[in-house]
């Protein structure tokens, strides 16, 4: 039939049609598994060995133990920098959000724990990620809070992990040698830096493999190599003596007005040692970024490049090391030293200071008018510049520079400090650069090489290296290492250097070094006042050691533009020296010796209220004190009812005690003199005439006054007064 | 009638190619979920139970299936689409459908989580295979006929979006695509609707932001490798550490809580890094063979429903187990979307076995004469 066999024919068409499309869907899909096989024949074996790598990196960097970090200490064991265990508190978002957890209430109580904004946690809780750290190095106390508080809630995706942080307790001391750390704890400055091997230790490791969470896995074999802790290191410096100079430099920026900051180093001589190394401007070891003054809160990362460069300008400045000035008249002290050593004069050949012209260059005495004929001696007391010209020519250029160089003026340090600066010299110096080179005009060197070069001429004639860090001890405080004193030279010898001591010895005693004059210590030094090319920028120095027999201290103050009443180092940095020694050398128990005439013994007022005024008469004699006696003439009340001053008042000896027969409605006052140039015997005189007391320093004129003229004061009262040596103090 | 005809054994190679399948899976289940399970319930077993559980209700299920006859389907194939829109409508309204992950996709009955699009999967092949071989609906023109499957396309991406489930939507339209290839619609209806449906999915991308994000996180993964990319960094790691061998069963470190519910929708990578490309090849083999074998099934079967029922049902689990290789392997934009036999959840898994089972009845009556 046509029906049946057309039927039968369209049957066969679909039947061949759908077989033939299916036949297609099948090579679709064979497509399609061939493309896949093809990718992941690429991911196993093309790319297979960076994923697999960084695959292990992921599944082992839970494994590395962390080691602690060394403490610095200082040389009598007081901590300057530690390790404090801390915590690190993270979150991963999406693990919350998978376990149901409620992100708002998460945030919350995060928030109460952490004593952050609510708002801020939620923020980062609520973002499509696996990891977002909430809060880094926050107190150990406060990450064992959110811990219990994860543990007894069982809150999933909120994790605490111990880390440490550094920590200097004692904040900007000594902040420029000590240095700090980054976020990984890693040194970036001072010694943190320059000892960060010692320092940072070697991360230990388990052998073992770790889930996301860091937890070993099951059925793994544990092999632990436990961290290699860092080594500490116990600095030379002494945290007193840092702090004596610390507070002596930074007074004297204050009275000075010195507007570019200053440095003081404190050294030991026979060891190279430094006791303390102190650069104004500095900052706060735990807040190295914190925001300059005179910058804007918005401005100010603390981070961004040019506030890195900034800081590393100004407050991240080390002065003694990464700051080169010109010495002036501190360097006459080698050119001295070279003279005596070579025999070229005698310190008591006379010579004369009148002007001398080198290659039509007029130099003079710094003193108008000059100080004339006097003994080669005398012209070093006075800092005579053309006797230092005609010195340096007696010894010719190549031995004045060959000296120079052995002094180390040449050459870095090498102290174990970032960023130390060399100085630098006329590369052929003719006859005017020695010339002005004698009086230490016209070149430039670090503080650190002056105090190098003064180490040599007051331990015997040795340079030494300097020495910043004394010992290593491990982590149980055991030594591991010590660092010993190292000779780089001699320079000259010992006969040279004893008479050098007593020549700088003189200086302060009688020369232009006065103000750093200290009763019972023997301090040897030198002035400085160095001209810069800048119109009226001075750089005031003085560096000088002590005792000037047996040294054991070498001390360099240098205050750079000082825009106070005085420019001179003589003036303004002497003193400065004076009372860091005087200080120091009380702290270290140095007996003082000699010049009983200019101590000043001190005693403490006693108690006479009550007593009869015989009584109280005796008892201020034996306690050498003066008295005055106040009340009415007539009366036979003989009792001590007041005093002025206290009980208990530390005064000098010999001042006036005021004592009331009668109790005073008030007390007898009267005006506060005019004190200014006049010398310390005569303040003292006008003072306790009238019944006021004198606590003096310094000598010479006076200077300043604690009280103007004319400020009423109560009678019996201490005054304050300043004296310094205003005349041959270049 | 059918009665008439005399019980074959079923398709014995697709039987065996499932459990095999099946079998791997419930290894790797076991393997891959043993972190999470510890970390989760503290008990390595947790989910290998479940899967277990899972087994035999699905193997019940597709024995069940192998024994019932496929027309039966056909009868009601407007009662199981009912039932499963209903299903999915009710899924979008919160208090009924459980959302995680974002997603409303769940109805919880009792300790049952029962996904809607799983078994709307399933319901859009049998209405398909009905309407295909429908004589009144056979050659009509675009407008009266083949407009028709697409509009219930739309439909359908329209409500599995607004869960969101866009592996459920792509799956959801592909089958109705391969359905109505299959069933003989002209080529040129295909194209008017796919062209222009690609260009659609090609602006959505470009539009909404969730999207884009997708494909440049597809793009990089390893520069969002903390966040969108995670999943997808992770997994590649897997599969970069397994190499020709692997590291062996159960030697997964990225199992390890690295990769997020490793049992799940990535547990392919799992077994690239355990059993390495050997098993990858093994896997994927036998996913093509099973494939094969089912449309061959379609290609003997006794009547057309039959023929789009088989090729349903095989494309529908193949195109499932690429679909999710891909998103394994970084080749498409990560969605989330599960490896049949493989990942663990109970309803996949007892759906999977039991549309295996109505493959099987039918194999029974291969080679019988084509009947219209």
């Amino acid at each position: 039939m046509p029906g049946k066999k057309g039927k039968k024919k369209k049957e066969i068409t679909e039947e061949a049609k759908r077989n033939r499309r299916l036949l297609i869907l099948i090579v679709i899909f064979l497509l399609i598994a061939s493309v896949l096989i093809g990718r992941i024949f690429y991911i196993q074996f093309i790319w297979g060995e960076d994923l697999s790598k960084e695959a292990y990196i992921q599944q082992n960097s839970g494994m590395i133990i962390s080691p602690v970090r060394g403490d610095i200490y200082d040389r009598n064991g007081r901590e300057l920098a530690v390790s404090v265990a801390v915590d690190n508190v993270t979150v991963s978002p999406r693990t919350i959000k998978n376990n149901s957890m409620d992100a708002g209430i998460i945030a919350k109580e995060l928030a109460q724990l952490l004593g952050f904004e609510t708002e801020a946690i939620l923020l980062k809780l609520v973002r499509d990620s696996e990891f977002e750290i909430i809060a880094k190095k926050t107190d150990r106390q406060i990450g064992d809070a959110v811990r219990n508080w994860v543990k007894e809630n069982n809150i999933e995706g909120v994790y605490v992990d111990e880390d440490t942080e550094r920590f200097y307790p004692n904040n900007n001391l000594a902040a420029h040698v000590i240095g700090f750390t980054g976020g990984d704890n890693q040194g970036l400055f001072g010694i943190e830096a320059t000892m960060e091997t010692y320092l940072k230790g070697i991360p230990g490791k388990v052998i073992n493999e770790v889930d996301k969470d860091g937890n070993a896995l099951p059925f793994s074999e544990t092999t632990e190599i436990a961290a290699d802790n860092g080594k500490s290191l116990v600095l030379t410096i002494d945290a007193n003596i840092q702090y004596i100079a610390e507070q002596a430099l930074l007074k004297a920026i204050e009275d000075n007005d010195v507007a570019r900051g200053g440095c003081a180093i404190v050294a030991d001589p026979t060891t190279g040692e430094i006791l303390a190394m102190v650069s104004k401007p500095d900052f706060n070891l735990n807040e190295p970024r914190a925001i300059l003054p005179g910058y804007k809160t918005d401005e100010w990362s603390g981070y961004s490049k040019a506030d890195t460069e900034l800081l590393s300008k100004t407050v991240w400045k080390n002065m003694a090391v990464s700051y080169t000035y010109e010495p002036g008249s501190t360097f006459k002290a080698f050119v001295a030293s070279m003279a005596l050593e070579n025999n070229v004069i005698k310190l008591t050949d006379i010579i004369d200071d009148y002007p001398i012209e080198v290659q039509e260059a007029e130099i003079k005495c710094w003193r108008t008018p000059p100080h004339g004929v006097e003994t080669f001696l005398e012209a070093i007391y006075n800092s005579c510049n053309p006797v230092f010209v005609k010195v340096a020519q007696m010894l010719g250029i190549t031995r004045f520079y060959e000296y120079v160089e052995m002094f180390g003026f040449m050459e870095k340090t090498g102290i174990n400090l970032p960023g130390e600066e060399v100085g630098f010299f006329h590369k052929e110096p003719m006859e005017i650069d020695m010339a002005v080179a004698s009086f230490g005009q016209r070149f430039i060197i670090t503080p650190m090489q002056i105090v190098s070069a003064y180490n040599t001429i007051a331990n015997g004639g040795y340079l030494m290296e300097p020495m910043i860090v004394k010992e290593v001890l491990d982590d149980n405080g055991n030594l591991v290492e010590r660092f010993l004193p190292e000779v780089v030279r001699q320079v000259i010898s010992e006969k040279t250097s004893k008479t050098m001591a007593e020549v700088l010895e003189g200086v302060v005693s009688e020369g232009t070094g006065k103000n750093a004059f200290v009763p019972g210590y023997r301090i040897a030094g030198k002035t400085g006042t160095s001209e810069t090319t800048e119109d009226d920028r001075y750089i005031a120095s003085f560096c000088g050691f002590a005792p000037a027999d047996n040294p054991i201290l070498t001390v360099l103050v240098i205050l750079d533009d000082p825009r106070g009443e005085s420019h001179f180092g003589g003036v303004i940095a002497a003193p400065v020296v004076g009372t860091i020694i005087e200080q120091s050398l009380e702290y270290l128990q140095l007996p003082r010796k000699g010049d009983e005439e200019y101590i000043e013994r001190e005693t403490v007022v006693p108690d006479v209220i009550g007593y009869s005024l015989e009584e109280a008469v005796n008892e201020l004699k034996t306690g050498k004190l003066e008295y005055i006696i106040e009340g009415s003439e007539t009366g036979d009340d003989l009792t001590v009812v007041y005093q002025y001053p206290l009980a208990g008042k530390i005064v000098v000896e010999k001042s006036v005690v005021v004592l009331y027969k009668y109790m005073p409605e008030e007390m007898v006052t009267l005006e506060m003199p005019y004190l200014i140039n006049k010398t310390l015997g005569e303040a003292k005189r006008t003072l306790n005439s009238i019944g006021l007391n004198i606590r003096s320093n310094g000598g010479g004129t006076c200077i300043s006054q604690e009280y103007y003229q004319g400020t009423v004061l109560k009678k019996g009262s201490v005054v304050e007064v300043s004296f310094r040596y205003l005349d041959n103090v270049d | 009638m059918e009665k008439t005809r005399k019980k074959k054994p079923f398709n014995f190679l697709i039987f065996s190619f499932t459990l095999i399948l099946i079998a791997l899976g419930i290894v790797m289940v076991f393997s891959a979920s043993t972190p999470a399970a510890k970390n989760q319930f503290d008990n390595i077993y947790h989910y290998l139970h479940q899967q277990l559980i899972a087994f035999g209700v699905g193997l019940a299920a597709m024995l069940a299936a192998s024994y019932v006859n496929y027309n039966v389907y056909k009868k009601i194939a407007w009662f199981i689409f009912g039932g499963a829109l209903l299903l999915l409508v009710l899924v979008l309204i919160p208090g009924v459908g459980t959302v995680y992950n974002n997603a409303r996709r769940w109805i919880t009955i009792g300790a049952f989580d029962l996904q809607p699009s799983e078994i709307y999967k399933f319901a859009i092949i049998v209405l398909f295979s009905k309407l295909l071989s429908d004589e009144k609906m056979q050659n009509r023109k675009f407008w009266k006929g083949y407009i028709i499957y697409i509009g219930i396309l739309l439909i359908s991406a329209g409500l599995l979006i607004s869960e969101p489930h866009l592996s459920g939507t792509i799956i959801v339209v592909s089958i109705g695509m391969v359905l109505l290839f299959a069933g003989a619609t002209k080529i040129w209806h295909i194209l008017v609707t796919v062209v222009p449906g690609v260009a659609g999915l090609g602006l959505v991308a470009y539009y909404f932001e969730y999207m884009r994000i997708r494909v440049i996180t597809w793009m990089d993964p390893f520069a969002y490798a903390q966040g969108d990319g995670y999943q997808v960094v992770q997994s590649l790691y897997a599969i970069g550490s397994g190499g020709l061998l692997g590291k062996g069963a159960g030697k997964s470190m990225q199992k390890f809580l690295y990769i997020p519910e490793p049992q799940n929708d990535f547990i392919f990578a799992i077994l690239a890094e355990e059993l390495g490309f050997i098993g990858v090849i093994v896997v994927i083999s036998l996913f093509v063979m099973l494939m094969y074998q089912g449309i061959k099934v379609a290609k003997n079967s006794s009547d057309k429903f039959a023929g789009l029922m088989a090729t349903g049902i095989s494309a529908l689990i193949f195109i499932q187990a690429a679909l999710n290789i891909a998103v394994v392997t970084g080749s498409v934009p990560p969605t989330g979307i599960s490896l049949p036999f493989f990942s663990a959840g109970g309803t996949g898994l007892v759906m999977f076995m039991g549309e295996i089972g109505i493959l099987l009845n039918i194999s029974r009556y291969a080679g019988k004469g084509y009947k219209k």
